[in-house]
Order: structure tokens, then C-alpha cells, then sequence
């Protein structure tokens, strides 16, 4: 019996559904204490001075911290990704001299309760000086108001992406289009679950974290220098955690001042919980992205030829991670499209708004909508239906080379579009919207392609900061037979939602031959086991890849060993031996015979009663720790070429959109997806991604933005006023795939479950064709229906494209 | 979110509540089902001494039809029990109000007399019981009156009730045959209030339309009604250039404050299609139609 392409009950199920999971807010200790962070009304301010002396009289108050005696705990400040002189920042978690955004910690009350904290937090008394706030990208880089005087400039990054012959195809276009503006809106995933942490500075010196982070790999490294600890004196583990979508990878200041306060409690353990407006306001969003002076050279069938462009990334308060977005997006440089010359002008500027953080479809989102913007203004303005555009210039070769370097593995764009078509109906809905123009109505339908570019190559970071020791990327996985023959498989990737456990028993069953119920793979991530490296964590569509690359060459190693054992035990040779379940559990067997040896003789000789073994065999532990590093190189820097990911899921949408005349409605009709992500694992579980995917996305579009008044004060920083999406918005969704097994993994499955962010190339793409009647241009990513009425009363404005035709 | 500290009382009585509320005075508030008041106290908005919790005392969640077509809702009727209840059944307007109020958890703990108390723009039980000309029965140290909804608020988030003064019953008459009624909320989101929301209600006999009553909610900082609207229509057909004089007319008297649920231009946009949308409604169910209205999502 196959494993694979199977849909077994999730193993995560079994406590989950009976409210038995155990989440980080779940954690019970003797002594705990907790604490509340006194946050920043204002977005830019100086601290004239911090009065902790009414909540430190408060009975019940444990200690206070402030920033100054923050920076005065802290060694160094943390690490910022980026270069000088954005290297220069001095990046604490807690607020030191002035506030960069609203909801910036300025001061932490420790008490006994959540409630004696929250108590202590009021009493704290903070002068500000407040000062203009620096909102917009745009104006952060004039450097008017220069927001870390350590850096000197607003200006975090600055580098030129070019490829092919740039000049000479506009030379020779028959076509150019011109776009001035496009603007990708801020919005994040807003995860179930929120931050949280419990920290336990224990007296003799070692530091334990039980948290929700979703990249320990990675945070560890950023928090003991921060700390001053090593690596090794940090016990960091997770459990369940209710979601992350990249948003949890930045969870790590936090952490750090839940150690301070611990430190400073005289090693009490220390949670820390944050509450749904401080998610909103200030753990982290997406980041948000604008696309000036954008030119398109077409030949005369249509077939784009070259894109030249300059885009700003708003990165919020502080870079952090965040300059890492500089050069992700070149992971899909063409997107789905063979264009071989390009010229992208990439700059990142600081804005007095919450840290941008990753966030699903992280940085790759933003330019495949970029991407998907030009093909249908392209479309529309050379009256090219939108279908037929794409077909003209998808890529149809594989594996492809993109004009910096990337793989793309395996892939059939027009195979998904007709998919998606048969799945939505596409020439009835064409005839309806015939009539509907007829009677004036604003019917659109509108595609969207897209990529979920997976397991990256960290040497990509050295692109943006040639000094960073990054590169590769790599996960473990152990697996052993314990002393009572039970399989046992401990993980590096610390999952938040996405099935871990229920995947990893598929594949270990499959090398086996046994069933995934006598696999047990342990909740969660513990650094304790042993089983990390620097990379280790769940982000960037990579689990189907890197993770079960290592649980599955951890099972051939496992194996390797057990059919020595089982040899030794038989008295039989290795070619002879099959492994199976017999009467006596799972075993190896002598093909043909009755002979056979059941996996709990064998861990138990192993570990328990080797005399028998006689001295032979005295490297077999049963035990395996296995490392997978996918084949990659260091890119060159200077060029910025190289493969910067193994796989690519790509994502189909089709949308039909009605929008109402009166007010701007855009309402959802019908909506298809069609998803590829090479050989599936496990259907049902793609499918939920593919379905949530969707929900973030439709989310995104149409509801969901993190929208800042002039003076940085954020309007939308409760579900109130955020609106996330809810099932009360939700089309139906019709949902196919097809696969096309990638070349570059053992199993040809590809990583996936962000998505690329479909539904937003989808939905602007339907209101685009909705509004186009009206001469209308859509150049943001945000469908509000506000926005949305806001539009159709700008249709008398210049759209700010230019169609030069040669 | 943790509230500042207060004091718990239990009533176990109307009159344990109001002499335990005229006792405490300015420092406490009656505790229903806490829609609006804990997620107040939450954000330490308001921070009250003492909480007098009203929710347990028996007699006041009754819903039923009394002798001359009355309608008698208890004020700690939450909001599902009445979108469940026979009046509901009866009154589709009431199941279109009621069962449109934010999410299963809110509607399971949030009361009618809770959305009446708390003087907001944006709850949907005043707007609705405009229409309806719903009359308040309230119980205070002074003894019980009555008072028309449309006397009840003062401004926003203030009541005329005196202190220590609790809404004990919600009364109006069901409506002769021949009437139809319709609730439309529009908003983003289950947690979210609506952006706008219109009631209407009115009599059709022989096309010619009267007790006519409509009403508008989050359009301005209490309930909006319109005596020239309703003017329009009374006495005349529900004709398109009627309509949309009555509509032209209340949503002119509309006052929408922008906020991030739109401009006040936005606003005044959705209204009008709600306002016109009940209206169709409401006509239609005069004449027995069944038709499904209720709030709608973006």
C-alpha cells in the first residue's frame, strides 16, 4: 500500500479537535509571572522621561523595564540584515530616547497576575515630545525627517536589477506602455493564535524559551549575541502553534524582553501574551510596496519583451529581516512569463509605521502582482483578451533559466488556465458578460497566475549584503527505533498549522511499509533534541522539499541499519529481506519464508541486550540524524544571478466580479483555483493550504488593510475596523490541480502553501476588467469597497498609463 | 485586555438592582450581556467600581404577544433568543435585525435593552424599533414610565434615564395585515458594525401606502428618522420617482461621520441603495412575498 498521494486523518487532529493542543498562553509554572508592555500612543516622538515609581508601589508588581535599562541589559543591539548604513541602526526591542511607531514598547511591568500587570502598565508615566511622522516610502526618501540618526538616511537599500538588452528592445518595441504609479497596500496574515512567549532565566545561567516562534534557526542566532548567552545556553521549544504565515519569524524581540524581565524577577519564569490590537498594531505587517515610472516594451503580437521599473519597499520602523525582501521577489523576476530583459530599480526606506515583517507570499507576492498588473494593462490597452495575453508570453519550457539565473523545474501554465476556465464556466460567463455590459452593468472576470517559489538559497542574502555568512539552506530529521520498537521521528521545522506530523508519518510509512498510526512524530520543535540547524524552521513553501527530503533520507540510513540487524538476527542476507507489518507488529521478513524479526526485538537489543549481538555490529544504533541540503551555490553577487530556489508551485485563479454602480460593491460571483505543486502528499492537506491560500488572499483584496492616518495613528487596529476575512465572505471556491512533478526532489513534490498570493492578482485583475467600460486603470492591490467607490468617481482622471505605439 | 479593577454584585431582583445602583452612584454600571460595556472596560475606556450585573434576574428575557396585537420583549432578551423567537417568525424584519447582529457568540450574550442603554448609532435594535414605534418600559427609584424609542436618546452614547433607572421592556404592535417591514445592514465583517443600515416599514392597501416609518442607522450620531420622507410616501403609491424623493429626503436629513468605514459621500451612497432596497422589500412583503433580507457582507 502507497503512502503517498493518500489522505490519511491528520495525526494533529486527535488533540487538536478535542481542545487538547498546547499552546504557549496554555503554559502553566510555579512562580510564573507576566508581564504588559506600556506601548507608544505616538508613531515618531521623543521619551522625555519614564515613571515607573506608581507601578513598581503597585502590590502584586514584581519589576519594571524601561528601554534605557533595556539597552543597559542588552550586550549589543540586534543585528540588522542590511548593510551599512542601515547596519547602523540601533535596534532594541523596547523603545531607547525616541519612538518609531505607534505601539512601539517604551516600558515592561512584571507582575503575579495578567491583570496586576495590566494595572501596573496604567500607572506608568511617559512624556513624549512628539514629532512628524514619515508615512509614505516615498517621502521617507527625501530624508526630510530622518527617522535612526545612527544611519543617517531613511534610505535602507538601494540596488539596480538588470538583465538582457534592456535598451535595445524598447529600441525596438513596436508597443511601449507607460505606468506611473502602482501601490501594493499593507495587510498581514492574522494568524489564529497571537505572539506569545513563557522565558526562564534560570539562575546557573541557562535561558528557556517556550514560544510560538515559526524560524528558531534563525532567532536563536539573532538572540544570543542580543543576550549575551551562546547558542547552546538557549533551551528553545514550541509546541502547537496557532499559525504564523511568516509573520512569527519576527517574534523574537519580544522574546528577548520576556528574558530581561525574567533576568530581572530573579529567574521566575516570565509569559508573555499579546493581546489582538497589539497583534494589529505592532507585531509585525506585510510589507508594502510602490512601482513608479514603469515602462513595458511589447512587439507587435503582443509579446512582452522588456520591463523597466523603479519600486520602493516601506519597511516600516526598522529593516530587521526585512531587507531580505530586496531581493526575494527576484526569485520570480519574470514571473510566468518569458521576458528576458529587465531593468528593476529596487530601493527599501524606514516609515514611522509597525516593522514589515515576512508575510505569505513574502516580498515574491508584490511583484508577481506587479507582473500580473502590466499583462492586463498591456492587455486591455492593445486589446489582447486577457486569456489569450498570457498564453502569448508563458513560459512552456522546462526546466527554465530565468535571466537571473533561477530554475524554474516543471510547470504547465496553459494546462492550469484551461483547468481553471472548465472549473468556472469561462464562456458562459463570457455571454454573461456580454449582456451585462449590454445593460450597463460592471461584470469582470479576471485571471491570475502565480508562483510559490520554495526551498531557498540563503546565498540569495548576500545579494543584498555581500558580508551576511548565509547561504543554502538545509533541514533535519531524526528517526529511531526506541527500546520498545516504536518508530519515534523528531523534527527541525517547528510547525504552525501546516500537517507536519501527518506528512512525515505518510512518508516514513512509505519506507517502511507500514502504517502512518505506528509512526509517532513528536509535536512541535525542541532544541533539545538535537535536531536543528541554522535554517531550521517552517517558512518559504519548503516542508514537501526540505523537510521530507531529511525525513526521508533519515529512513534510508534507518534502514540501511535495520537490514544489517535483521541479517545478523535471521542468519539471512540483506537482498533476501522485505520490510512489512506481521503478526508481531512491523518487521523485516525473509521473502518467501516465515521468518522474521519484529522491530521491538530489535530495539531492544539494540538498546537493552546487545551481548547477543556478540561484540558485531557495533556501529548500529538505530538512531539517525540526517541532514538535507538541497544542491545549491553561492549567486554572484555582482550580477545578482544565481538559482535561488528549488521549486515552483504555480497557482491559477479565475474570478468573476459584479461591482455595484451605487456604491462600489465588488462582489464576488464565482471564483476557481487551480493549484500545482508537483507529486501531492497528501490531498487534503494541500487542499486546506490551497483553500486558506485563497481566504488570505479574497482577504487581502477586498476587506483587509492597515490603514495610517497622516499623524502615523493606525485606523484599522481592531477586527472591528481590520475586518480579516470571515466564512460570511467567502465564495465557493472550485478547486482542481494538475502536477507536474519536480525533477529537483526525491519524491517530485514541490513546496507550497503560500500561495503567491492569486487572489490578489485575481480580484484586481476581475475589478480591472469590471471597470475598464469606464476607462478605468486599477493600479492598487486594495478592493475595499471604498476604495472600489472612491475609483468609480475618479474615472474623469488621467489613469496614468501611456500607450505609445511605434 | 484586562479591565481596571471593580466589584462584582449579583441582582437577584429589579429592585435589588436599582437600590444597589442608586446606592453606588456614579461609580457603577448595570452588567447585561456586556457587548458594549466590557469591550469598553477592556480598553479602559470606562472604568467603573463597580459592576451591578442585571443579566440573572428572572422575568425580563419573556418574549410574547399580548391581547391587542402587543409585542412584549423582556430587555434581557439577547439577541438570538428573539431572532429564534415566534415574533420572528412572524416578523421577518425582526429575524433580518436580529440575526444579522454581529457574530453567534455576540448574538448569544448581547440584549435588546443592553443596544437600547447604550445610546450607540451604530447598534440595530433602535433603528428597527423606530419603525415600529416601539414604546420602553423603565423601572428606577422613582417608580416605572414609559418612554418612545424615539425619546430615548439624548445624544450619542447618553440616554434621558435617570440614575438607577433600567429598561425593563420593549412593547409594540404587531402591524395590521397588509404590512410589510424590511431591515438592511450593510457592513464589512460578522465583528464589524454596519457601515449603514436602514429600516422601513409601512401599509399597502390598494398601492396606496401608509403608516409609513423609516429609520437609519450609523448615518449620524443617533437614529436618523425623517417626517419629510415619510411624507412622501404617505397617502401615495410606491411609485420609482416616489421612492426615490423619500429616499433623496432622509438620507439629505443623514449626518455620517467618515471614519474608516467610509466617507460621509460613501455613506450617504450606501444608504441610498439600502434605503431603496427596504423599501422594494418592505412593499413586496406587504403583499405576502417571501423574500430573504438580511444584513450583507462586503
Amino acid at each position: 500500500m502507497s503512502w503517498i498521494g493518500k489522505s490519511p486523518n491528520r495525526k494533529e487532529d486527535v488533540r487538536l479537535i478535542r481542545g487538547q493542543g498546547y499552546f504557549v498562553d496554555d503554559k502553566q509554572d510555579y512562580g510564573l509571572l507576566h508581564l504588559h508592555l506600556v506601548r507608544s500612543p505616538y508613531a515618531h516622538a521623543h521619551i522625555i522621561n519614564v515613571d515607573v515609581a506608581a507601578a513598581e508601589a503597585l502590590p502584586g508588581v514584581i519589576c519594571t523595564l524601561t528601554g534605557a535599562e533595556v539597552k543597559e541589559l542588552m550586550p549589543e543591539s540586534f543585528m540588522e540584515l542590511g548593510p551599512e548604513p542601515a547596519a547602523n541602526i540601533q535596534d532594541y526591542p523596547m523603545a531607547v530616547g525616541k519612538v518609531i511607531f505607534q505601539g512601539e514598547p517604551v516600558a515592561a511591568v512584571v507582575a503575579e497576575t495578567p491583570a496586576l500587570a495590566a494595572d501596573g502598565g496604567a500607572l506608568v508615566d511617559v512624556d513624549y515630545d512628539m514629532l512628524d511622522a514619515v508615512i509614505t516610502a516615498e517621502q521617507a526618501m527625501e530624508d526630510e525627517e530622518v527617522l535612526h540618526e545612527s544611519a543617517g538616511t531613511n534610505k535602507t537599500w538601494q540596488g539596480v536589477y538588470e538583465y538582457g538588452e534592456v535598451d535595445a528592445a524598447f529600441d525596438e518595441a513596436a508597443t511601449v506602455v507607460k505606468i506611473d504609479r502602482m501601490h501594493f497596500h499593507r495587510f498581514a496574515s492574522t494568524p489564529v493564535e497571537n505572539n506569545a512567549v513563557v522565558a526562564e532565566w534560570k539562575r546557573h545561567g541557562e535561558l528557556d524559551f517556550f514560544c510560538n516562534n515559526s524560524f528558531v534557526g534563525f532567532a536563536q542566532q539573532l538572540l544570543a549575541p542580543a543576550l549575551g548567552v551562546s547558542v547552546d545556553q538557549m533551551h528553545i521549544k514550541t509546541h502547537d502553534i496557532g499559525g504564523s504565515f511568516g509573520n512569527k519569524i519576527s517574534n523574537y524581540t519580544q522574546m528577548a524582553i520576556a528574558a530581561l524581565a525574567s533576568r530581572k524577577a530573579g529567574g521566575r519564569p516570565v509569559k508573555w501574551a499579546e493581546t489582538r490590537t497589539e497583534h494589529l498594531l505592532s507585531s509585525g505587517h506585510g510589507n508594502e510596496r510602490t512601482f513608479l515610472d514603469t515602462e513595458v516594451a511589447l512587439d507587435k503580437n503582443g509579446v512582452i519583451t522588456a520591463v523597466r521599473s523603479r519600486h520602493i519597499d516601506d519597511c516600516g520602523a526598522y529593516p530587521r529581516y526585512e531587507p531580505l525582501g530586496c531581493v526575494i521577489w527576484s526569485q520570480v523576476l519574470p514571473a510566468t512569463y518569458g521576458v528576458r530583459n529587465f531593468r528593476i530599480d529596487f530601493s527599501q526606506a524606514v516609515t514611522n509605521k509597525c516593522p514589515a515583517v515576512p508575510n505569505r507570499g513574502y516580498s515574491r507576492m508584490q511583484h508577481l502582482w506587479f507582473m500580473e498588473r502590466i499583462i492586463d494593462i498591456c492587455a486591455h490597452k492593445l486589446d489582447i483578451p486577457a486569456d489569450e495575453m498570457r498564453l502569448r508570453n508563458y513560459i512552456t519550457e522546462f526546466p527554465y533559466t530565468t535571466p537571473n539565473g533561477c530554475v524554474y523545474d516543471s510547470g504547465n501554465y496553459p494546462a492550469m488556465l484551461e483547468k481553471a476556465k472548465e472549473l468556472i464556466g469561462w464562456d458562459d460567463w463570457k455571454k454573461k458578460q456580454a449582456d451585462a455590459r449590454a445593460e450597463g452593468r460592471l461584470l469582470g472576470i479576471g485571471i491570475g497566475t502565480t508562483l510559490d517559489s520554495g526551498t531557498n538559497n540563503f546565498g540569495q542574502a548576500r545579494i543584498m549584503n555581500p558580508h551576511l555568512p548565509f547561504s543554502g539552506n538545509s533541514e533535519v530529521a531524526t528517526i529511531r527505533i526506541d527500546l520498545q520498537g516504536s518508530v519515534i521521528v523528531t523534527l527541525g521545522s517547528g510547525p504552525s498549522g501546516q500537517s507536519h506530523e501527518t506528512t512525515t508519518a505518510q512518508v516514513v510509512a512509505e519506507e517502511l511499509g507500514i502504517n502512518p498510526d505506528l509512526v509517532r512524530v513528536r509535536s512541535g520543535f525542541d532544541t533539545g533534541w538535537n535536531t536543528f540547524v541554522g535554517h531550521s524552521g517552517s517558512y518559504a513553501s519548503q516542508f514537501a522539499v526540505t523537510g521530507l527530503s531529511a525525513v526521508h533520507g533519515a529512513c534510508e540510513k534507518l534502514k540501511a541499519e535495520m537490514r544489517r540487524l535483521a541479517a545478523f538476527i535471521l542468519e539471512a542476507s540483506e537482498e533476501d529481506l522485505e520490510f512489512g507489518i506481521g503478526e508481531e507488529g512491523p518487521q523485516l521478513s525473509v521473502k518467501g519464508t516465515d521468518q522474521a524479526v519484529n522491530y521491538w526485538y530489535m530495539g531492544n537489543l539494540v538498546n537493552n541486550d546487545n551481548a547477543v549481538l556478540a561484540g558485531e555490529l557495533g556501529d548500529v544504533t538505530l538512531n539517525i540524524r540526517h541532514v538535507y541540503r538541497p544542491p545549491f551555490t553561492v549567486p554572484d553577487v555582482e550580477r545578482k544571478y544565481g538559482n535561488l530556489t528549488l521549486t515552483y508551485a504555480a497557482q491559477l485563479h479565475i474570478a468573476v466580479i459584479e461591482i455595484d454602480r451605487d456604491f462600489g460593491h465588488p462582489r464576488i460571483l464565482a471564483y476557481a483555483a487551480v493549484d500545482d505543486c508537483g507529486t501531492v502528499i497528501n490531498p487534503k492537506i494541500v487542499g486546506g493550504q490551497v483553500h486558506g491560500a485563497t481566504a488570505h488572499g479574497i482577504g487581502a483584496a477586498i476587506m483587509e488593510t492597515f490603514q495610517y492616518d497622516e499623524t502615523g495613528n493606525l485606523l484599522t487596529s481592531s477586527f472591528s475596523d481590520y475586518c480579516p476575512i470571515t466564512s460570511m465572505n467567502m465564495p465557493d471556491v472550485q478547486y482542481g490541480s494538475i502536477q507536474t512533478p519536480s525533477p529537483f526532489s526525491y519524491s517530485g513534490a514541490k513546496g507550497m502553501g503560500e500561495g503567491g498570493g492569486a487572489p490578489l492578482h485575481t480580484v484586481s485583475a476581475a475589478v480591472q476588467d469590471a471597470l475598464i467600460t469606464e476607462g478605468i486603470i486599477v493600479t492598487d492591490s486594495h478592493h475595499s469597497v471604498t476604495s472600489v467607490f472612491e475609483l468609480l468617481r475618479s474615472k474623469d482622471e488621467s489613469s496614468g498609463v501611456q500607450v505609445d505605439k511605434r | 485586555m484586562y479591565p481596571a479593577p471593580f466589584h462584582y454584585h449579583r441582582a437577584e431582583s429589579l429592585e435589588g438592582a436599582i437600590s444597589l445602583l442608586a446606592e453606588l452612584g456614579d461609580s457603577a454600571r448595570a452588567l447585561a450581556g456586556g457587548q458594549t460595556l466590557l469591550v469598553w472596560m477592556k480598553l479602559r475606556f470606562d472604568e467603573p467600581q463597580h459592576l451591578v450585573d442585571v443579566s440573572r434576574i428572572p422575568g425580563l428575557s419573556e418574549i410574547r404577544q399580548q391581547a391587542g396585537d402587543e409585542v412584549c420583549i423582556g430587555a434581557l432578551a439577547t439577541h438570538a433568543e428573539i431572532a429564534r423567537s415566534a415574533i420572528a417568525e412572524a416578523l421577518p424584519n425582526v429575524l433580518d435585525c436580529g440575526s444579522g447582529i454581529a457574530d453567534a457568540q455576540i448574538r448569544s450574550r448581547g440584549t435588546i435593552g443592553g443596544a437600547l442603554g447604550s445610546a450607540d448609532p451604530s447598534c440595530d435594535w433602535p433603528t428597527l424599533l423606530h419603525t415600529f414605534d416601539a414604546v420602553l418600559t423603565c423601572t428606577g427609584p422613582e417608580g416605572t414610565r414609559t418612554i418612545p424609542v424615539s425619546e430615548l436618546v439624548e445624544d450619542i452614547y447618553t440616554t434621558i434615564l435617570k440614575p438607577a433607572e433600567l429598561i425593563t421592556e420593549i412593547r409594540f404592535k404587531i402591524p395590521p395585515e397588509n404590512s410589510g417591514g424590511a431591515y438592511c445592514g450593510f457592513k464589512r465583517c460578522a465583528p464589524a458594525y454596519p457601515t449603514a443600515s436602514a429600516g422601513v416599514q409601512l401599509t399597502l392597501e390598494d398601492d396606496i401606502c401608509s403608516a409609513i416609518r423609516i429609520a437609519l442607522g450609523s448615518a449620524g450620531l443617533t437614529t436618523i428618522t425623517s417626517q419629510e420622507a415619510e411624507a412622501v410616501l404617505q397617502g401615495n403609491p410606491l411609485t420609482e420617482a416616489n421612492i426615490d424623493k423619500a429616499t433623496e429626503a432622509i438620507v439629505a436629513a443623514a449626518d455620517p461621520v467618515p471614519d474608516q468605514r467610509g466617507s460621509e459621500d460613501f455613506k450617504r451612497a450606501v444608504l441610498r441603495t439600502l434605503v431603496k432596497r427596504a423599501i422594494d422589500i418592505a412593499g413586496r412583503r406587504c403583499h405576502g412575498e417571501i423574500i430573504k433580507g438580511h444584513h450583507e457582507y462586503v
